[in-house]
């Protein structure tokens, strides 16, 4: 479902080596956008199982979903984004998935991109992987307040992890086992892209961040409006402050 | 200083406010867990109307007007209520988002099951057990 046709450079095809990858899609009331998410997903990531969490939504976001070829999970009642991709995380615990990534159903990542946050989980190199719009080469720039918005937001996420972070609040991502089962038992609320950056370092879980190109969104709006923006913000920064002063949390044994 | 009708309508309220929060326990209305701060305050009260020169005492070593501290000694009481119900709340947000959890993956555990007896229906081999619940 990707119109556009860019000169990608040859890659070497992905190897997972028996490894099983799951694709989270949260969703809420998405329906009208779902169905091209998910058939993008099957064409363009078709090494990995896609899992759509409908959070409770009124329309038909969850026939939609299956129609397309997702396997659905439905919550009983609106959780929320975090709530949401939880369940993703949850799912992909108990179901043995080695990978776990986080997609965005109303289509503003890129389903051929996800190869690249999966490279450095599957060589080793890293935990967990966000695809960032700020890194170069394919680096791109956000608009007016938006941009400080996050500009701020990633000098805070540095400060406080001590990395260079340049896109604490991109949902495009993805994480290995460590991660699945972190995020399966602990899961921010509230504002979880940048506060579950700091909860993973925390835990001493290897952070990455990879060049990501986003589309505009295709239907629904940011939940970031810019009149809201500076109230965001503070509640933001008080939540990654916040999550950073936590207490670790204790991990449970793994079941063999 | 107060006057014996003034101690007697107070006496009658503290009372009345411990006897009402161990009927609404009785009743199973409200849990005991929850009835505690309720207990203290109908005692706290009882204590200062059968003791009114307490409240003298105290707000000379504080050195504070009777009037401030009486508004003061209020607010920290509502403030401590207010945030024991701010953790109950939090709790209990928190124990909702796993039950839904849980019942969207049974749910879909089911289906599977379902589906795989429809195409397998006699013997169908053992299903590998499910994890058991994180705790959160």
């Amino acid at each position: 479902m990707d119109g556009e046709q860019t000169t990608q450079p040859e890659e070497t095809p992905l190897s997972l080596s028996g490894r099983r990858a799951l694709v989270v899609v949260p969703a809420y009331n998405e329906a009208d956008a779902i169905g091209r998410t998910v058939r993008d997903l099957r064409r363009h990531a078709p090494w990995a199982d896609v899992l759509v969490v409908n959070d409770g939504s009124v329309d038909d976001t969850g026939e939609a979903a299956r129609a397309a070829g997702a396997k659905v999970v439905d919550l009983p009642v609106n959780l929320g984004i975090g709530g949401a991709v939880q369940t993703g995380y949850r799912y992909a615990y108990e179901n043995d998935y080695d990978l776990a990534f986080q997609f965005d159903g109303d289509g503003q990542h890129r389903a051929r991109l996800l190869q690249e946050l999966a490279r450095p989980i599957l060589a080793d190199e890293a935990d967990m992987v966000v695809g960032s719009r700020f890194l170069k080469p394919r680096g791109m720039t956000a608009r007016g307040s938006r941009r400080v918005g996050i500009t701020i937001l990633a000098a805070a996420v540095s400060l406080v992890t001590g990395l260079r972070i340049t896109d604490p609040t991109s949902g495009f991502r993805g994480g290995g086992r460590r991660v699945i089962q972190l995020f399966a038992q602990t899961y921010p609320q509230d504002y979880p892209e940048p506060e579950s950056l700091v909860l993973v370092h925390k835990q001493g879980l290897r952070l990455m961040e990879v060049p990501a190109t986003m589309r505009r969104r295709r239907g629904g709006v940011s939940s970031i409006s810019t009149l809201r923006g500076v109230h965001y913000m503070a509640k933001v920064l008080l939540a990654v402050l916040m999550e950073a002063l936590k207490a670790p949390v204790q991990i449970e044994e793994e079941l063999a | 200083m107060m006057n014996w009708t003034q101690r007697i309508v107070l006496l009658a309220l503290a009372l009345s406010m411990l006897g009402l929060t161990l009927e609404l326990i009785r009743r199973r209305r409200l849990r005991e867990e929850y009835a505690v701060l309720w207990v203290c305050t109908g005692i706290m009260i009882l204590v200062f109307v059968v003791m009114p020169n307490l409240l003298f005492i105290l707000s000379g070593w504080l050195q504070l007007d009777r009037t401030v501290l009486m508004t003061f000694v209020c607010f920290l009481f509502l403030a401590a209520i207010v945030m024991h119900y701010s953790v109950v709340i939090s709790k209990h947000s928190e124990r909702e988002k796993h039950l839904a959890q849980e019942l969207a993956l049974l749910r879909d555990e089911l289906e599977k099951l379902r589906a795989e007896m429809r195409e397998a229906p006699p013997m169908p081999a053992a299903p590998k057990p499910r994890p058991p619940a994180l705790r959160t």
